[in-house]
Parts: structure tokens; sequence; C-alpha cells
């Protein structure tokens, strides 16, 4: 009761406000982007998606912990990502394939913003889908600076 | 190289099967139109309404607070529209009941007044005596009418009236708990075709919706049309009758040749030394249907279920051959989401990898509750 009196504890302590992906949103407003995910759990070793798989939905961990791989080469992975953490969040944009497969590293729980109803949160709610869009785009951007970076140090070599 | 679901193209066997399964129920709600027509009701209720409900929900309201703020307005609007309304009606019952025989006799004297031209051109008809019998025959039918008709009138209204209350109900379920079925659906799914089922009941969604709001454009356009021509042919409140007969058109056949009977009676009241009037207003009708059912259809609601428009008009055929009027008026939408759960069930049945990644994760739940069983 009285939620809306709750301040920014109240939407740290959100399970939601632990993904970058959702900062800077309110209690309210994170309690508005809950509604629209959908909860997934996957057994360790359980694959989340695959390689050239056509893409539709945004995973966020709750807890446990996703390998980022090739197939058939979880041993030596892209990325590690833990509780807080998102993946396959090109798929919020268009529907091409998926550039790596996504493998439960333990027993994980997701919680997962699909596609069609993040286009609904657009047209339904602007501002939040804006604030969530921006978020997306710094972390695509520091992804890509990165890439470019890590080709300079291998020209550089 | 695996294949990916974007090169899945629906084949033959898809086909037949979306064809086949829309017969197979439209067959079936033939048979049980007493809760499919409150269904569908509901259904257009469900999404006139849901915007007003999406929009609380966004403001932080809980879904079900937010169906019964919404269902308590819509409910509160027709109970004041009937309240209000009621008097008025009353007041105007008896003005309404001596238009209505204005207009029978206006639509009767147009039949008699035409017959007796054709037994002035026919001899054979002059000695037949058609339009004296035809007027002898309307008047015992008109005598009999109230003692021979009202009471199945009287008893089909009574049949109908509950299952027809039915479409609030369903309309306020549907409303509060359908957020919820689509995620019971989807917890359901196991995770390997998880991400394809969502994509699945995303796409059923929007061709319902997509299907309504074709209606409604379908409706406008004929309503447009209609009132156009008869504005210009100078018969009196065109836009209404456009309207009346647009909706009635909504009942394909049965609503056309009402909406056409209408039609002929206002003209032929409003014209009554005139018949050329109301013939032209037969034709426009014609027009009108013809480009309803050849030109708008396909470009609205066959446009918005993304069907190719010789398909449309061929199922429109196919419908009404397996289950009359229902299936006339039912084939579409049917047609649409059946494409949508072909496809996609083709689309998962086909695809080894998601079955493996299915049958490999039952191993894996398999190893974890058997862990403690190995000797």
């Amino acid at each position: 009761m009285f939620g809306f009196l709750q301040g920014k504890d109240a939407a740290a302590s959100h399970r939601l406000a632990r993904t970058s992906l959702f900062a800077g949103l309110k209690v309210g407003e994170l309690n508005i982007v809950e509604g629209f995910m959908h909860e997934r759990r996957y057994l360790p070793g359980e694959i989340v998606f695959d390689e050239g798989e056509e893409g539709q939905a945004l995973y966020i961990i709750v807890s446990g912990r996703v390998v980022i791989c090739h197939p058939g080469a979880a041993n030596r992975p892209i990325a590690e990502l833990g509780a807080g953490d998102f993946f396959g969040e090109l798929a919020l944009l268009d529907d091409s394939p998926r550039s790596a497969q996504a493998l439960a590293g333990e027993a994980t729980e997701a919680a997962v913003l699909f596609r069609g109803d993040f286009e609904r949160l657009m047209q339904s709610h602007a501002p939040i889908a804006s604030q969530i869009a921006m978020q997306l785009a710094r972390h695509l951007g520091q992804r890509l600076r990165a890439m470019v970076a890590g080709a300079g140090g291998v020209a550089g070599q | 190289m695996r294949r990916t679901a974007a090169d899945y193209r629906s084949g033959p066997v898809v086909w037949s099967g979306v064809i086949a399964s829309t017969c197979l129920v439209l067959f079936l709600f033939q048979k049980m139109l007493w809760l499919v027509v409150p269904f569908i009701l509901a259904l257009i209720i469900y999404y006139a309404l849901l915007p007003a409900k999406q929009k609380l929900v966004m403001r932080g309201i809980s879904h079900d607070a937010a169906a019964g703020y919404v269902a308590a307005l819509a409910f509160s609007v027709v109970i004041g529209i009937f309240v209000l309304g009621l008097p008025w009606i009353a007041a105007h019952a008896v003005t309404w009941q001596e238009s209505s025989v204005r207009y029978l006799d206006g639509g009767l004297n147009l039949i008699t007044g035409t017959l007796k031209q054709l037994e002035g051109r026919s001899a054979i008809l002059a000695q037949a005596q058609v339009s004296e019998q035809l007027a002898q025959k309307i008047a015992e039918h008109s005598d009999k009418f109230a003692e021979k008709y009202l009471g199945g009138v009287a008893l089909a209204v009574a049949a109908w009236a509950p299952s027809v209350l039915l479409a609030p109900f369903l309309a306020f379920f549907m409303l509060r708990d359908g957020w919820r079925f689509k995620r019971f659906i989807g917890r359901a799914v196991p995770n390997a075709f998880f991400e394809r089922t969502l994509y699945l009941l995303d796409q059923v969604d929007r061709t319902a919706r997509l299907y309504f709001m074709g209606l409604i454009e379908l409706t406008l356009l004929d309503t447009i049309c209609l009132g156009a021509g008869l504005w210009l042919i100078g018969v009196s409140g065109a836009l209404l009758l456009g309207l009346v007969t647009a909706i009635l058109a909504w009942i394909p056949y049965i609503g056309s040749i009402l909406g056409c009977l209408l039609v002929v009676l206002v003209a032929a009241t409003d014209f009554p030394g005139n018949p050329e009037i109301a013939y032209g207003t037969v034709g426009l009708f014609i027009v009108v249907r013809l480009l309803d059912d050849f030109v708008f259809m396909p470009l609205t609601i066959g446009k918005s279920l993304n069907m190719h428009p010789l398909l449309t008009v061929l199922m429109i055929f196919v419908g009404g051959a397996v289950a009359g009027v229902p299936g006339l008026m039912l084939v579409l939408p049917v047609l649409g989401v059946a494409m949508v759960l072909g496809e996609t069930l083709g689309r998962v049945i086909t695809d080894p990898r998601l079955r493996a990644r299915h049958a490999y994760a039952k191993l894996l739940q398999r190893q974890i509750v058997t862990a403690d069983l190995r000797p």
C-alpha cells in the first residue's frame, strides 16, 4: 500500500532494477515493465537459444549463470553472464538470426521480454520504452567501442 | 548448415491442413451457434474496450481493477443511454409505427404498380391477373401475419436472449483474465519451443485484432459509398440508411437482402409516383455490394489478414457451402487464425533441432531427478 510514496530505495530493491537496461526507471515504471515479462527456468546445460535462430525476445538473468558461445564450444565461451546481466537484446530491434548460442551454465531463472510486447510498450507507454531504448543504445555503443578497440589492438600487433 | 525459421515456407500439406481445419471448425461452429455468436460479440466488445484498459494498466493500476473500472464505465454508459433513451423511444413509438406502416405501404404500392405496368405490356401477365392475386395474397398474409409468425419470433428472441446476454459477461472475463490466459499457455510451453509459441500467440492476437479493425473500416467504406449514392438520388436519411445497411451487411446474403429491402421501401415511399428512383436504388445497392465483395473486403479484411484476394473470395464461397450463413460470416477470421497456427506449427514440427533440444532438456531433467537413485 502507498507504493507511490516509496522512493528510490523501493526501486533499487526491485528485481529488475539490478539490470542496467532498466536503470533510471521508477518503481511504478518497473512494475509496468514487469507486467510484460515472462518467466523461464533452465536446467544446467540447457540451451536458451541457438546460433542462427530467429530472435524474438530479450533475456534478463534473475539468478544463475548463462554462457554465450559458439555451438559445441562451451569450453571457450565468448562471454559469461550472471544475475542482472541481459542478452539477446538485438532481438528487440529486428528478427535477424542470433549471432551465438546461449547456454545455462547452472540452474538459471530468466525474465523474458518479447519483441511484440516491447513494441506494445513503445506504443502505449513511450517514455518507459524510450528510456529502455536509450540504455540499449548505450549498451550497444559500449560493445561497438570495445570491438573497435580490440580490432585496433590486433592491428597494432 | 541448419535451416532457420526464416527459410521456412508453408507447403501443400500445411495449406491443405489449414483449409481442412477451417472447414471443420466452421462446421462445428454451425452446430453450436448459441455459444459462437455471444463469443464473437464478446470479442468485438473486448477489442473495443481493451485500449482503455491498457491505458489504465499503463498508469500503474492492476489488471483486475482496470478491467473492473472499464467494464463498470461501459455498463454505466449503456444503462445511461437506455434510461435516458427510454422516454424518447416511448414518445416516438407511435410515430415509428405509423412510419413503418407508411414505408410498407410504399413498398407494396411499388410492387403492385410495377406488376400493373408489366400487365399493360404483356397479354399473358394481364390474363393471369398477377397484380390482383398478389394484392389479395398480401392482404391475407398481413391479416394472419401476427398470429402465424409472432409466436415463433417471440420464441426465437426468448431462446437467443440468454446466449446474447452472455456476451458482456464473456467480454468482462476476457478483459480481466485474457493476459493471464496468455501467460498460462506460455508457462505450459517447453523452453525449446517458447519463442516460436510466443510469436504464434502474438500473431493470433494480432490477426483477430486486425480482422475486427478491418470490419470497422469496411463498414465505414460501405456507409460512405451507399450514403453518397442515396444522397445523390435524393433519398431521405441517406447517411443513416447507409450505416444501417452497412451494419446489416455483416450478415452475408440475408443482411444484404434486408438492407436492399429497407433502401427500396424508403425510396418507394419518398417518390411514390416515380418507380424509376426505387429501381435506381436497387442498382446502386448491387454496385455497392459488388464493390464490397470484390474490392473493399479483400482490401480491408483480406489485407488485414494478409491473404491473397483470390483466396479471400474463394474461401467465402467455401464457407457458405460448408456452414451456410454462419460459415459466410466466420470463414475469414477462422481462416486467418488457422493460417497463423498452421504456419507456426509447421515451423515447430518440421524443425529437428527444436525437437532435439526439447528431448535433451527432458534428458537433463531425468538425470537430475534420478541422480540420487543411482547406486
